[in-house]
């Protein structure tokens, strides 16, 4: 019995370590992109998942156009983001505490706009792929759950492609590493940024329209779950986004194996713990590579 | 230009010095208006400057960590939970003099900043920021899974008054006396070690830690002692809370309560130890000022926030001196 449990806790653990993974790739993308970590990052995933739910339960749109607007809106939301608060305070010469200051007054923000467009109540959208249950040996899980790992895999390959074969993706590699040389060969370096940020803001949407089927969404989430992404990304190594991969399904099974001991409360007291020992212990991550980048 | 080539330390010294004549008349004004305020205010005015009083005391001990040693410091309102629950306790179930609980929260809330502040310290920049934000939601977390010490969202009623040698402060009023001489002295304190070697030793660690550990600097004694006395003026402001409202519940200790305790020095431009002064007093103000249009308040509250971040740096003492710098 016992077992059967744990193996249960364990597949929604890896479900929601996906999740986080999701996250942490988009705070990796920005950080990756623009040295900043953008504590907005779970608030794409909130701005993501409401405007779908807006446009196909009150706007009563086919739920796959309402999911396509939700993430656009929030790749859109990215770049509002970085033209009218990033970038003239990058021009303003501010410090690096004043800019994760700013975003964590934008978490606000945002959280405020919403409470006031749809209210205090957390919102839920249909599984995507329908109610339908899969079994993986004695444990069930919706196909919702398969889509979200799907999903995530797909971003990840599609984003490892984007950065090696795109010409707009070398270009905001080149725009990020050496922000002079790409100046001379005629990279517009702050269209480069914007474009990160509309990419974070992109993976974002995508990670909140899969989270909201299975934990809902409401105005106020958005910290707890940029925190949870920076644990994944943190732990994957910074400027690795792929490792965010790996650090978002341990922050994941972590999580589920202290449900499954203590009880659902000390959740985030866990990841939250977990994400300041990895800090400490482990500032590049768990891949380490030869630079010594982003401690 | 030529400005921007000294360093941050040498500019901020120039600049309180070259204050120092305007600084107490300044000083002397504040303290009389805010002595007088209670008598032409109204009581619900009164209240909202003994609101101010409280979040200047936090304020100061988060502004003080980012203005003099570039410490962002978002785990506040844990100490302010502390402080609070201390109280609480300390008051309401062992039914013990107010004082004591105040006591009893500084105690707990500077031992667990040196525990915590031990590693976490550390940390630098980004980093440091996340883990104190890290800090702040385990933190709220167990104030809200220890119900039994913390009464969890029912939370803990009943709180009585403070009262000192048999004087109990029980209206806005007595309780106005009461907060704003003690958020003047910890401003007073702070500032005279701002002012001091200690401040210049800070700045110097701020602007060029190598070059401060090189003259002699510890820097992480320093920023341990720092982060301890930031969490004891959390844990203060926090006790006088509880005793002010009688009733506390983890409603009272959010992310945005931590929000506001940072951006009133923020506010205020955070170089100087003053600022969370007139930013506690604009914050408390402004929510006041806002309210009639109901909910949108919080957009234009969150808006005025990030625009003040975006457009002034140097915060509302440094507008005075802007066309100056400029």
């Amino acid at each position: 019995m016992s077992g059967e449990l744990l193996l249960q806790v364990t597949v929604s653990g890896l479900t929601n370590g996906f999740l986080y993974a999701l996250i942490g790739l988009g705070l990796a993308v920005v950080y990756k992109g623009s040295a900043i970590i953008n504590a907005a990052q779970g608030d794409f995933a909130i701005v993501g998942a409401i405007v779908t739910v807006l446009f196909t339960q009150s706007a009563g749109m086919p739920y796959w156009v309402s999911i396509v607007i939700g993430v656009m809106a929030a790749a859109l939301l990215g770049g509002l983001m970085e033209v009218a608060c990033i970038r003239p305070m990058l021009r303003l010469k501010a410090s690096e505490e004043s800019i994760l200051l700013a975003t964590v007054g934008l978490t606000f923000l945002i959280g405020a706009v919403v409470l006031v467009v749809v209210g205090k109540a957390a919102y839920f959208l249909p599984p995507i792929g329908g109610e339908a249950q899969v079994q993986v040996g004695s444990a069930t899980l919706q196909r919702h759950a398969v889509i979200v790992v799907a999903a995530a895999l797909l971003v990840v390959a599609a984003l490892a492609a984007f950065y090696k074969y795109t010409h707009l993706g070398r270009s905001m590699v080149a725009a990020s590493s050496d922000a002079d040389g790409a100046v001379s060969i005629g990279i517009n370096v702050p269209l480069m940024r914007t474009f990160t940020f509309m990419l974070g803001g992109l993976i974002g949407g995508i990670a909140g329209v899969l989270q909201t089927p299975l934990i809902g969404v409401s105005f106020a989430m958005g910290i707890a779950i940029t925190l949870k992404g920076v644990a994944a990304t943190v732990l994957g190594g910074l400027v690795n986004p792929m490792g965010a991969v790996a650090g978002g399904l341990i922050i994941g099974l972590a999580e589920a194996l202290a449900v499954f001991l203590f009880n659902s409360g000390y959740q985030n007291v866990v990841t939250m713990g977990l994400l300041i020992v990895i800090m400490i212990a482990m500032p590049n991550g768990l891949f380490v590579t030869a630079r010594r980048r982003g401690g | 230009m030529d400005r921007s080539l000294l360093p941050d330390s040498v500019r901020a010294g120039s600049a309180s010095t070259r204050h120092s004549g305007g600084r107490g008349l300044a000083l002397v004004l504040t303290c009389v208006s805010l002595a007088a305020a209670p008598l032409l205010l109204s009581v619900h005015y009164v209240d909202l400057l003994v609101f101010a009083a409280l979040l200047a005391i936090s304020g100061l001990g988060v502004g003080f960590l980012l203005g003099q040693a570039g410490i962002i410091n978002l785990a506040q309102v844990a100490f302010y939970g502390i402080g609070a629950y201390a109280t609480a306790h300390v008051t309401v179930a062992w039914n013990l003099p107010g004082l004591l609980g105040l006591l009893l929260g500084v105690v707990i809330s500077a031992a667990f900043a040196l525990v915590m502040g031990l590693p976490l310290l550390r940390l630098s920049g980004h980093f440091l920021a996340l883990a104190t934000l890290a800090l702040m939601v385990i933190v709220t977390q167990l104030f809200f899974e220890w119900d039994w010490l913390t009464g969890g969202s029912l939370g803990i009623g009943g709180i009585p008054k403070i009262s000192l040698f048999g004087w109990t402060f029980d209206t806005p009023m007595k309780f106005y006396y009461f907060a704003w001489p003690i958020a003047l002295l910890c401003f007073w304190m702070l500032s005279n070690i701002a002012d001091g070697r200690p401040g210049l030793a800070m700045r110097a660690m701020r602007d060029s830690p190598e070059a401060a550990e090189v003259m002699a600097v510890d820097s992480t004694a320093l920023r341990t002692k720092l982060f301890v006395l930031s969490a004891i003026l959390g844990s203060i402001s926090g006790s006088l809370f509880a005793h002010y409202v009688g009733y506390i519940s983890v409603e009272s200790f959010t992310l945005e309560r931590t929000i506001v305790m940072i951006m009133a020095p923020v506010i205020g431009g955070v170089r100087n130890p003053w600022s969370a002064l007139p930013g506690a007093i604009f914050l408390s103000f402004l929510p006041e000022l806002l309210s009639p249009l109901g909910e949108v308040y919080r957009i234009l509250f969150g808006l005025g926030l990030v625009l003040v971040i975006i457009l002034f740096p140097q915060g509302l003492l440094g507008i005075a001196n802007w066309r100056r710098v400029k």
